[in-house]
C-alpha cells in the first residue's frame, strides 16, 4: 500500500510527444481512473508507472521514493492486462503463484525437479499454496485451480489475472482496460466486483479505461486525458457536473452533452435567431459554446424559446431519449424524457424545450469553461 | 473438382518420386544378393533359403578340424569327413535373405555404436543450438536495442552461406586446435544455427507483448522470461526446428567424413554405410540397405509421433 506521485512526466516517441508533462498525485487507497479516447496516452502513462516503459523526463514516486531507473519487477506493483496475459502452459494455480515464487524462492529453489526438495523450499511452497488458495477463494475461482487458461471463459480468465495481481501485497494495482474483452453483461457485473474488491482491500488502484461509464462507476477520482494531457482530475460527480473543458464535457456522459454554438454580448447569448438572456457573464463577448446535458433539458410548451421537431426517439423503457432538430439550427439536441411524456414525442411533433440556467455550461472558443458568477446561486429558468 | 483431381495427381506424382528410393532401399534390404543383381522377386523377394558364402568359407575345415571330427564319423575317409563337415557348414550358414541382411548390418560393423554416436552428436548439437538460438531470437523479436535490424539482416545473410563453402576453413581451424577426431569436431561447428534463430524469432514475434510484460511485472528477469515463458509457449516451433536439425545432422555424411579420419569409434551412422561399400569381393547391397533402413527408421518414427505439432510449428500459427 502506498501513494503514487507522477511529476511532470513526458514521453516522446520519435517526433511525437505522447505525454506532455503529466502531474498527478494519487493518495494511498485511492481508486483513480485514467480515462480518455484511444491514443490519448493513458496506457503509456500506466506502463511508465509500471516501469515497462521509460519516461523521457519527469519522475514517478512510489511512497515518496523516486523509482526512475528501477525495473518493473522491483517496483512492487501489480498489473492486470487487457489480454489477461496468462501463461498458457501453466495451470490457474501455477499462474497465480508465479509472482510469489519469483519473489520468495531463490533461483535454486525454483529449479524444476530438485527445487522442491531443497531445504526451506517446502515451507515456502506450503505458504505460497495457502496464499494462492486464499486469493482464489476471494475471487471464487478455487474450483478452477487445476485448469489451463485455454479451458477458461473470458470472465474466468479475467479473474485469474486479477488473482495473480492480488496474491501478493503490492504497493498499488495497475489495471489496463481489464474489462474491455468481456461481454456487456459480464462487464457490468465485474465492474461492481472490482469496485467492491477495492473497498475491501483498501489498496491503491490505477485504472485505465476508454469507457467513461467504468470510470464514473468505480473511481474515487477520474483523470480525463486527451492528447497527452490531463484535462481534469476530480471526483466523478464533479467531472460530470462541472467539466472544466469542453472535451471533458463531451467525453463524459452518455448520451453526449448537447453543444450549441452561440454569440455572447452583454450577458445575452444569441443562438441563431433565439436570444437566451442572463446566461452569460456581462463582460463576455464573442463566440461561446453552450453545453446542456440531456437530462437538463425538459419538454415545455410550444411557445418556449427553444423550439424544434422530434426527429428520432429511443425508448429504453425506464427513460426516453429524444433527438430534436432545433428550429434555425443545424444539429440536433438530445433530450431525456420520462416514459409518461412519450405521447408528446411523436416523430415530427413540434415541441418546446426548457432548461434551468444553472445547468448551462459555457465554454469559450478555446474550449475552456466560462463561469457565470451571477448564475451559480440563482434559480433562473429559460423557457 | 477437376482442379482438385489435377492437384492430387501432381502431388501423387511428387510423392512417388520421393518415395521411390525409400522403396528400393527397403526392398533391397529384404532380398538376397542374387535377387538384387537380377532385379527379381518383387518387393519382399522370394525369401528362399540362401547360403552365406563367406560364412562357409570361414568354416572351411583344415587338417585339425578333420582330425577332431574323426570320432563323429567312424569308418570314413578323411576326404569324406571333409565333405561332411563342409555340408554341415553349408547347412549352418543357410538363412533367409532378410535375416542375413539385417544380422550382417549389425555384425559386420558396430552399428549400435554408430547409432549411439549419432544420438550423442545430434542431441548435443540440438541442445546447444537451443541454448544459443532462444535468447538470440527473443532479443531479436522482443527487445528494442540499437542495431537490432542490422543484426537480424546479418542472421538472414548467414542463412545464404552454404556449409560447403566454409568447410575448409572450419576444418583448418579445428585441426589447428587439435580437435579433429573428437566429438567436439562433430558438434561445435553446428552449435549456432541461424536457421534456428530465424525460425524462433518468427515464432516469438507472434507471442503477445503483454505476456512478456506480465512476466516482468511478476518479477522475472529477461533470461527467466526466455526459459520460463518463451520456451514452453514455443514447443511446436521447437519441435519443427528439432526435426530440421536432427534430420540434417543425423543424416550428415559430409562433415563427419571430413573431421573423423580413421577413429571408427567416432563414426556416425551414415559413415557406417561405407563398411559395406564394394571392395574386391563384390558389393553387399543387401546389408548396406538394411543398415540404411535401420538408420532412417528412428527419424521416421520420430516424425510420425510429432507430426501434428510439427506442422503446427511450420505454419507458425502462434497463439490466438
Amino acid at each position: 500500500m502506498a501513494d503514487l506521485q507522477i511529476d511532470q512526466v513526458t514521453k516522446t516517441f520519435g517526433d511525437t510527444q505522447v505525454l506532455k508533462g503529466i502531474s498527478l498525485d494519487i493518495a494511498d487507497g485511492e481508486f483513480v481512473s485514467l480515462v480518455g479516447p484511444s491514443g490519448c496516452g493513458k496506457s503509456t502513462l500506466l506502463r511508465i508507472i509500471a516501469g515497462l516503459e521509460g519516461q523521457t523526463s519527469g519522475a514517478i514516486r512510489i511512497h515518496g521514493q523516486d523509482v526512475s531507473g528501477i525495473r518493473a519487477a522491483d517496483r512492487n506493483l501489480s498489473m492486470v492486462f487487457q489480454s489477461y496475459a496468462l501463461y498458457p502452459h501453466l495451470t490457474v494455480a501455477e499462474n497465480i503463484s508465479v509472482p510469489l515464487k519469483m519473489r520468495q524462492l531463490s533461483a535454486v529453489q525454483r529449479l524444476p525437479v530438485i527445487g522442491p526438495f531443497l531445504p526451506g523450499s517446502r515451507d515456502k511452497n506450503v505458504e505460497i499454496a495457502a496464499a494462492v488458495k486464499h486469493a482464489a477463494q476471494t475471487l471464487e475461482i478455487d474450483k478452477l485451480l487445476d485448469r489451463k487458461p485455454g479451458q477458461l471463459s473470458g470472465g474466468q480468465r479475467q479473474r485469474v489475472a486479477l488473482g495473480r495481481a492480488l496474491v501478493r501485497e503490492p504497493a498499488a494495482f495497475l489495471l489496463d482496460e481489464p474489462l474491455s474483452n468481456l461481454d456487456a453483461k459480464l462487464r457490468v457485473q465485474t465492474r461492481a466486483e472490482i469496485a467492491e474488491l477495492h473497498r475491501r482491500i483498501g489498496a491503491t488502484f490505477v485504472y485505465v479505461t476508454h469507457d467513461q461509464v467504468e470510470a464514473m462507476t468505480m473511481s474515487s477520482r477520474i483523470a480525463v486525458m486527451m492528447d497527452g494531457e490531463i484535462l481534469q482530475c476530480d471526483a466523478p460527480d464533479e467531472v460530470y457536473h462541472n467539466p472544466l473543458d469542453i472535451r471533458v464535457a463531451e467525453f463524459i456522459g452518455s448520451p453526449k452533452i448537447n453543444i450549441l454554438p452561440t454569440e455572447a454580448s452583454g450577458g445575452v447569448l444569441r443562438c441563431g435567431d433565439v436570444l437566451l438572456p442572463t446566461l452569460a457573464p456581462n463582460e463576455l463577448n464573442g463566440p461561446v459554446l453552450l453545453g446542456l446535458r440531456p437530462e437538463a433539458l425538459r419538454l415545455a410548451s410550444e411557445d418556449a424559446v427553444l423550439k424544434g421537431q422530434v426527429a428520432h426517439v429511443e425508448n429504453l423503457g425506464s427513460e426516453i431519449f429524444a433527438q430534436i432538430s432545433l428550429v434555425g439550427q443545424e444539429g440536433r439536441v438530445t433530450l431525456r424524457a420520462t416514459p409518461v411524456q412519450r405521447r408528446s414525442l411523436r416523430i415530427g411533433a413540434n415541441v418546446g424545450i426548457a432548461f434551468e440556467g444553472r445547468a448551462a455550461l459555457l465554454f469559450d472558443s478555446s474550449g475552456k469553461r466560462v463561469f457565470n458568477p451571477h448564475l451559480i446561486p440563482a434559480h433562473s429558468e429559460v423557457a | 473438382m477437376t482442379r482438385d483431381l489435377w492437384k492430387h495427381l501432381i502431388l501423387i506424382l511428387g510423392a512417388l518420386i520421393v518415395i521411390a528410393p525409400f522403396y528400393m532401399m527397403v526392398s533391397y534390404s529384404f532380398k538376397s544378393p542374387g535377387e538384387i543383381d537380377r532385379g527379381e522377386g518383387g518387393f519382399f523377394g522370394r525369401q528362399e533359403m540362401m547360403v552365406d558364402e563367406r560364412c562357409v568359407k570361414l568354416r572351411d575345415p583344415n587338417r585339425e578340424d578333420v582330425a577332431a571330427a574323426v570320432p563323429r564319423f567312424p569308418n570314413k575317409t578323411d576326404s569324406q569327413i571333409r565333405d561332411a563337415l563342409v555340408a554341415e557348414a553349408v547347412s549352418d550358414c543357410q538363412m533367409r535373405p532378410i535375416v542375413f541382411n539385417y544380422s550382417k548390418a549389425f555384425t559386420e560393423a558396430p552399428l549400435l555404436r554408430y547409432l549411439l554416436n549419432g544420438v550423442i552428436v545430434t542431441a548435443s548439437i540440438f541442445l546447444i543450438q537451443i541454448v544459443v538460438a532462444l535468447p538470440a531470437a527473443y532479443a531479436l523479436a522482443k527487445l528494442k536495442f540499437w542495431g537490432r535490424e542490422a543484426v537480424f539482416s546479418l542472421v538472414l545473410f548467414c542463412l545464404l552461406i552454404p556449409v560447403h563453402a566454409i568447410a575448409l576453413p572450419l576444418y583448418i581451424m579445428l585441426a589447428k586446435i587439435g580437435l579433429t577426431n573428437t566429438y567436439a569436431a562433430l558438434v561445435v561447428p553446428w552449435t549456432i544455427s541461424v536457421f534456428g534463430i530465424f525460425l524462433m524469432r518468427q515464432f516469438f514475434i507472434t507471442v503477445p507483448d503483454d505476456l512478456i510484460d506480465a512476466a516482468r511485472m511478476d518479477g522475472m528477469g529477461e533470461f527467466a522470461i526466455v526459459w520460463r515463458v518463451m520456451l514452453p509457449t514455443a514447443i511446436p516451433a521447437l519441435l519443427a526446428f528439432a526435426i530440421f536439425s536432427v534430420v540434417a545432422h543425423w543424416n550428415d555424411y559430409f562433415w563427419p567424413r571430413i573431421v573423423v579420419t580413421g577413429n571408427r569409434d567416432l563414426f556416425t551412422p551414415p559413415l557406417g554405410l561405407r563398411e559395406f561399400k564394394g571392395d574386391g569381393d563384390g558389393s553387399f547391397f543387401g546389408p548396406m540397405m538394411a543398415t540404411a533402413t535401420v538408420i532412417v527408421t528412428p527419424l521416421i518414427v520420430a516424425f510420425l509421433v510429432a507430426q501434428r505439432r510439427f506442422i503446427e510449428g511450420i505454419t507458425l500459427s502462434g497463439m490466438k
